[in-house]
């Protein structure tokens, strides 16, 4: 592992990955049905090494012929129900040649070379031959061998050697010592493609026929007929077959797994037992009264340092020693978490365990703010295009702008967890599809059919050879990806239909962009998440939707999608990102994001009381939305400062009608940038009118604390304490808000959580319901700026005096700028964040702070994250 | 004062739009049969969940029909009242307490994201239990409906919840949008007066059966599709094939209630300003809430929907109400809560009684307010119990259904999560006589035990919260 912070952190988030694998694969086989089955056209011969004795290995194919294996040296393996393990030099080989395989891939000219291995190490070499059709060393039909961390396959055609060179290499990396799932195709065409965990990761040539395929090569595993290429590891599964699988059958089989692949249960000792079992149980029923805000009795559980230090009445935690451990002594009394319901039977023992294992504690803080939906981390949506998504998808795809027609036809996405375009949250109603089918037929209706389809095919005739070409062409462009055969088949019946009823070619068309329109395909986001629980990388297509959507919220376009062609998308993910980032589509997707982070829908519906504010004027709250927009484009985009900048930038663009709202000299007709380093009251965002006025009318400093605690600080609070009258005292002569809440304060039984959030708000006292400033409120009671802010993990407050200091405490503070970053990735990911995402987040928080902390160094961080270039399995936190 | 029942036909034909005549509703209204077994009708499995906002004081629930109840009071034969139903589970630490205590409504079970619940609601237990091929065609599988004005979590109104937890409908909030989703047909234009309309009704089924089959793909067995997507793509796909039933398979005609008028109280973002509140009548409030409940009543008896959940008020509900509010000849209350409580904005709320109930004091306010829900309610189940609702064994829907009614909230003073959520008032029907009724019971019982039964109870082998846990049969809410 690196030694390098960023390095650490991605060593560990390998070790949370298979964490979480291990954790949920048991329960995933408990729970449910696998998610996909293997395809068996075409198959010539399969190993699943049933049998755990003999010295056969049966071939369960299940057609004529069995290609049974002889295992020459029993002693060199070791067999169980689903594997077989070479530990020892021995060679594997059918009796006879398998002339049947032969002669049907001479026919075919096909061939596919599938296995589930697991390799001892990497430095077996020769190559090593995992699976081999030959003769001697130099003389085969094809050999699928390990060379170091590579793989290596050699086929024999009339173009290529007797040897089966050139080969086709994997590139280094991707042979292993884990269950890798390895895939090699060669199609009629001569294009071969090396598959590994279902994705194809390298892709060649071997052009001619395979009609020179000799007759005498004997099928074997694990060496060379001439029993000097061993390979040492484990076979779980070997399959082999007369034609090219297509990738979505490679990631379906890959999908299907092997059962007997199935990683080991976890282990009390291990980090990965406190990522998944500690931390959370720590989170969820500790930390409310032990954390470094609160620290009853003296413990502070958030950190390991004083975690292990213990509190007031001795040490919480005795490594080794659960029964003199004091946490462990009152959770299994009962007497903690107190006044809650004890912990359930297997929480307890869970806990009991980690302390017996030593009490590793691998992080340097817990943050609850991660458990709080972790109940979610077993589910995995996938992502309807929300409703700007659609538009601007229509947009980019067919150029037809159909803002209005969408925004009237189909149902508003509610905000979930923060954000509306939450995946889980996307569901589907009868409205839904109404909606999708009346657009579907506008948007047809208003694009250039014909120009439309000369894209893609020069040949309008409407034949189903003729059509396939178009269809594909479209469907590709449209459903951002390959369509698979029986997708082109299903789009080719509308045609046929259209042909059968007397209508033309262009009348087809516009019916299958009709059908595309309304495809799963283009309404959602789609992804293959059948990895079998294993994290995988997403395919090139996959990842071209998502960086397109992530930055642009609509989808790739041609340099994305020829890049995705060419499989060399991966590896350009940071040029491509730039790229992207130049393009307008960015600052766009960049304006929503702020929009939905500060909720700035709310203002559409703002209604002051008219008694209280009669200077209200309506437009102001459309001005205040602008402002912020406008504000945070010229300091992302123009002005590319820090994110944490934000707080304290000393300039706004406002209207002049809000501009005289703020009290400042209005300097133009329209929107204009106003310089405020000589206003010392106002700058940055929370003196927005757009965050002032979350307060209400009567400017709630609780209600603007807590956000400022929730949206800017990542922190939480606890519901109030029993016996609490909660209701809001108004303000009167000589009792201003601030008085109110230092009551409150003083309160012990409000002041606990209180301290955390409310004097956030002090800062903005002078600021009233509809953000406009004053030194004294209605009742004549002065207003004041100065207060304290409590960073959550923090042991002390710290003071300021002004708007200003805060603002510029706010700007800033790392947990400020990490919380920004957090927002973001929640946005591009389209779900909450997880426990599991946590060392992703920090590394590329790391990543974006050293590059300087702009919204161009966040996104580029993450789109080159794992958090963007993996899959999330169903049951991966 | 007079109760300001409204007659259904009077309220639909005195709103202008809506005209549906006697003989048609009579015949609209004839239940359908669902099973062939045998010669009769069989009753259909039916399940509701009623909720209404920030709940009943426990205190003010031990007052039986004298006190806030006796609006309920008429039905009081058909409902099994039940006190002391515990809901602390659902108290989830740092989130607040209404939507707590909402989203555990008919789930037992704590939120589990701002807009989903930790586990299925009891209508959609049965419903999944009962009809595990899916609804017969031409029903709404959901229908999710309420008259609320306060939004900032989805579950402070939503009330039906999928396996997974998310919402298992789309909130039909105006009686407008009700109507569509209920009564709505897709128009197509008439293929068999012109060839040449034939021909592109022709097609456009043809386009129709080609996205089908991509969505039967990625919601069948060969999907790449995690569990939780597959099920929202199955849920797509179920969504469709209402569609191309209403375009392409059912009656046009003209018999069908028409279009109800257009709402005239706010909803929407306008509804619920950044949690300050709106300004609304009385006779706003009911004459909205009352067409809403019409129809939905109205979709039940046509058999249009069996299973679903309507709301009045949300949880933590903002509203500033005004009017005078009369019940059985007599004044109950002046409605003016920014007034009487001499605030504006959202401290100007009835949300604010409930912050100030003091079991010792009168509590005059909450008391007309809690009135009123019930008032409200009871207005919609009885619409179920009237001579129209009666079924083939002579018992009405609302006694052949089940209908669960619940709230937020016991306490009313929702800052005690503990004494909150331990004396949720419940009430359900019999169910076709499987719970008892006409009592009103301490079950001293959790949420969860209750809910179990009641699915145990419904023949539903399906049960609610954790699998390792203890459970507690309910036997006395069993008939």
């Amino acid at each position: 592992m690196s030694k390098t912070p960023g390095g650490m952190v991605r060593g560990l988030t390998l070790i949370v990955s298979v964490a979480l694998l291990n954790l949920n694969s048991a329960s995933r086989a408990a729970d449910d049905p696998p998610a996909a089955s293997r395809t068996r056209s075409g198959l010539l011969a399969l190993y699943e090494f049933g049998a755990s004795t003999g010295p056969v290995v049966k071939d369960t194919a299940g057609v004529d012929e069995p290609l049974n294996l002889l295992i020459e040296n029993e002693q060199a393996v070791r067999r169980t129900d689903g594997s077989l393990e070479v530990r020892g030099k021995t060679l594997i080989r059918t009796a006879q040649p398998p002339a049947r395989l032969i002669k049907a891939v001479q026919r075919s000219g096909e061939i596919t070379i599938e296995t589930w291995i697991r390799s001892r190490d990497t430095t077996q070499a020769g190559p090593a031959r995992i699976v081999t059709l030959s003769q001697n060393p130099t003389e085969r039909n094809f050999t699928l061998g390990q060379e170091g961390d590579r793989f290596e396959v050699r086929l024999r055609t009339t173009r290529t050697s007797r040897n089966g060179l050139p080969a086709l290499d994997s590139g280094r990396g991707h042979a292993g010592t884990r269950p890798t799932h390895l895939v090699y195709t060669r199609d009629r065409t001569g294009r071969t493609f090396l598959h590994v965990d279902g994705r194809q990761i390298a892709h060649g040539s071997a052009e001619g026929e395979t009609s020179n395929w000799a007759s005498d090569c004997r099928l074997a595993l694990a060496n060379e007929l001439s029993k000097d290429r061993p390979w040492l590891g484990t076979f779980y599964l070997v399959a082999i077959y007369d034609r090219a699988l297509q990738p979505q059958e490679i990631a379906q089989h890959f999908a299907a797994g092997s059962s007997a692949a199935t990683p080991p249960a976890l282990a009390p000792g291990d980090d990965r037992f406190f990522l998944a079992r500690i931390a959370p149980l720590l989170a969820e029923h500790c930390l409310e009264c032990h954390d470094p805000g609160s620290r009853q009795g003296g413990l502070d559980l958030s950190r390991k340092v004083t975690a292990l230090a213990g509190g007031d009445t001795g040490r919480a935690i005795i490594p080794g020693k659960p029964a003199e451990s004091l946490l462990w002594q009152q959770v299994t009394s009962g007497e903690m978490p107190q006044d809650r319901p004890p912990l359930p039977d297997d929480v307890k023992q869970a806990l009991r365990e980690w302390i017996a294992a030593g009490a590793v504690w691998p992080l340097d803080v817990i943050d609850p703010s991660l458990y709080v939906l972790d109940g979610q981390k077993k589910q995995r949506w996938l992502q309807r295009l929300t409703v700007p998504e659609y538009i601007e998808t229509v947009r980019s795809a067919v150029k037809v702008d159909v803002t209005q027609e969408a925004r009237e036809l189909l149902p508003k996405d509610l905000r979930a967890d923060g954000f509306s375009n939450t995946a889980y949250n996307l569901n589907i109603d009868l409205d839904h599809v109404e909606a999708y089918a009346k657009l579907a037929e506008t948007i047809v209706g208003r694009m250039d059919v014909k120009t439309f389809a000369a894209r893609f095919s020069e040949d309008s005739r409407l034949s189903a050879d003729r059509m396939r070409p178009l269809i594909e062409g479209m469907g590709k462009h449209l459903l951002r990806g390959p369509l698979t055969g029986e997708e082109t088949a299903s789009f080719l019946q509308i045609s046929e239909t259209v042909s059968a009823t007397g209508g033309d070619a262009e009348q087809a068309v516009s019916y299958i962009l009709e059908a595309m329109l309304q495809s799963p395909r283009f309404i959602y986001r789609m992804e293959d998440q059948s990895d079998g629980g294993i994290p995988r990388p997403v395919s090139e297509y996959e990842l071209a939707s998502r960086l397109s959507y992530i930055l642009w919220g609509g989808p790739p376009d041609e340099e994305l999608m020829r890049a995705a062609d060419e499989g060399r998308l991966s590896g350009r993910l940071e040029a491509q990102a730039r790229r992207m980032l130049r393009d307008p589509r960015a600052i766009a997707r960049s304006r929503q994001f702020v929009h939905e982070w500060l909720n700035l829908d709310r203002l559409e519906n703002l209604q002051p009381d008219s008694k209280h504010f009669p200077q209200w004027d309506p437009r102001l709250a459309a001005d205040m939305r602008a402002e912020t927009l406008d504000f945070f484009e010229e300091h992302a985009w123009r002005r590319k400062r820090p994110l944490a900048e934000l707080f304290n930038a000393q300039f706004t663009v406002a209207t002049p009608r809000l501009a005289s709202h703020y009290g400042l000299e209005p300097q133009d007709d329209g929107p204009a940038l106003y310089d405020l380093s000589e206003v010392p009251d106002r700058g940055g965002l929370l003196t927005h009118g757009s965050v002032l006025t979350i307060g209400g009318d009567h400017a709630s400093m609780v209600t603007r604390g807590l956000f400022v605690l929730n949206h800017v600080l990542r922190g939480r609070v606890n519901a109030p304490p029993a016996c609490v009258d909660t209701t809001p005292v108004p303000t009167e002569p000589g009792l201003s808000q601030r008085r109110i809440a230092e009551i409150r304060l003083a309160d012990s039984s409000c002041a606990g959580c209180h301290r955390r959030f409310e004097p956030l708000a002090f800062s903005l006292e002078r600021f009233d319901g509809i953000g406009a400033w004053h030194r004294r409120d209605q009742h004549g009671n002065d207003l004041r700026q100065n207060g304290e802010i409590l960073f959550p993990g923090a042991e002390k407050a710290v003071t300021y005096e002004t708007t200003a200091e805060l603002a510029n405490l706010l700007a800033d503070s790392p947990r400020v700028s990490e919380t920004i970053t957090w927002k973001l990735a929640q946005f591009s990911l389209g779900r909450p964040l997880m426990a599991g995402d946590l060392p992703e987040l920090n590394a590329i928080h790391e990543t974006a702070r050293t590059n300087g902390g702009t919204y161009a160094a966040v996104m580029t961080a993450l789109l080159t994250s794992e958090l963007v270039r993996m899959s999330r399995t169903e049951s991966q936190p | 004062m007079t109760s300001r029942s409204l007659s259904r036909r009077t309220l639909l034909k005195g709103t202008g739009a809506v005209t549906i005549g006697l003989p048609l509703l009579e015949e609209m209204l004839r239940p359908s049969p669902v099973s062939a077994k045998d010669s009769r009708p069989e009753i259909p499995v039916r399940a509701f969940n009623v909720f209404f906002g920030l709940g009943i004081p426990a205190p003010l629930q031990t007052e039986g029909f004298d006190g806030v109840l006796e609006p309920l009071k008429p039905l009081s034969g058909k409902l099994l009242i039940m006190r002391n139903v515990d809901q602390v589970r659902c108290d989830r630490n740092g989130i607040n307490a209404h939507y707590d205590g909402s989203a555990g409504a008919f789930t037992a079970e704590p939120p589990d994201g701002e807009a989903k619940s930790g586990g299925p609601s009891i209508d959609q237990v049965i419903r999944r239990s009962c009809y595990p091929q899916g609804l017969p065609s031409g029903m709404v599988p959901t229908l999710v409906a309420g008259t609320f004005f306060r939004r900032s979590r989805v579950s402070r109104y939503i009330h039906s919840f999928n396996a997974d937890g998310t919402v298992a409908g789309t909130m039909q909030e105006t009686p407008r949008d009700l109507f569509d989703r209920v009564f709505g047909t897709v128009n197509l234009p008439d293929s068999a007066a012109n060839p040449e309309e034939a021909r592109r009704r022709r097609i456009r089924r043809s386009v129709l059966d080609s996205v089908v089959t991509q969505y039967r793909f990625y919601s069948g067995r060969n999907s790449p599709l995690g569990a939780a997507s597959r099920a929202r793509v199955t849920e797509h796909l179920d969504r469709i094939r209402e569609y191309e039933q209403r375009a392409f398979a059912m009656r046009h005609d003209n018999k069908s209630p028409q279009l109800p008028p257009r709402s005239a109280v706010l909803h929407g973002g306008q509804a619920d300003p950044g949690g300050q509140g709106i300004d609304i009548t009385l006779d706003d409030l009911t004459t909205e809430w009352r067409l809403l409940a019409d129809l939905y009543a109205l979709a039940i008896q046509t058999d249009r929907v069996r299973f679903g959940s309507i709301t009045f008020l949300a949880a933590g509900e903002r509203i500033r109400l005004t009017g005078m509010y009369e019940f059985g000849g007599r004044t109950i209350w002046e409605f003016n809560d920014a007034r009487q409580l001499n605030a504006s904005g959202d401290q100007g709320c009835s949300h604010e009684w409930w912050h100030r109930f003091r079991e010792k004091n009168q509590n005059e306010q909450l008391r007309a307010h809690a009135h009123l829900k019930m008032r409200e309610l009871a207005y919609f189940l009885s619409r179920l119990d009237g001579p129209e609702s009666v079924e083939a064994n002579g018992r009405t829907i609302l006694e052949n259904s089940l209908f669960t009614i619940s709230t937020e909230s016991g306490d009313g003073r929702h800052n005690d999560v503990r004494r909150e959520l331990s004396s949720v008032f419940h009430a359900i029907t019999s169910a076709g006589g499987r719970f008892k009724t006409g009592q009103i019971m301490d079950v001293g019982a959790e949420g969860l035990d209750l809910y179990n039964t009641m699915l145990e109870a419904m023949d539903v082998s399906t049960s609610l919260g954790p699998k390792k846990r203890d459970r507690r049969a309910i036997d006395s809410i069993r008939a």
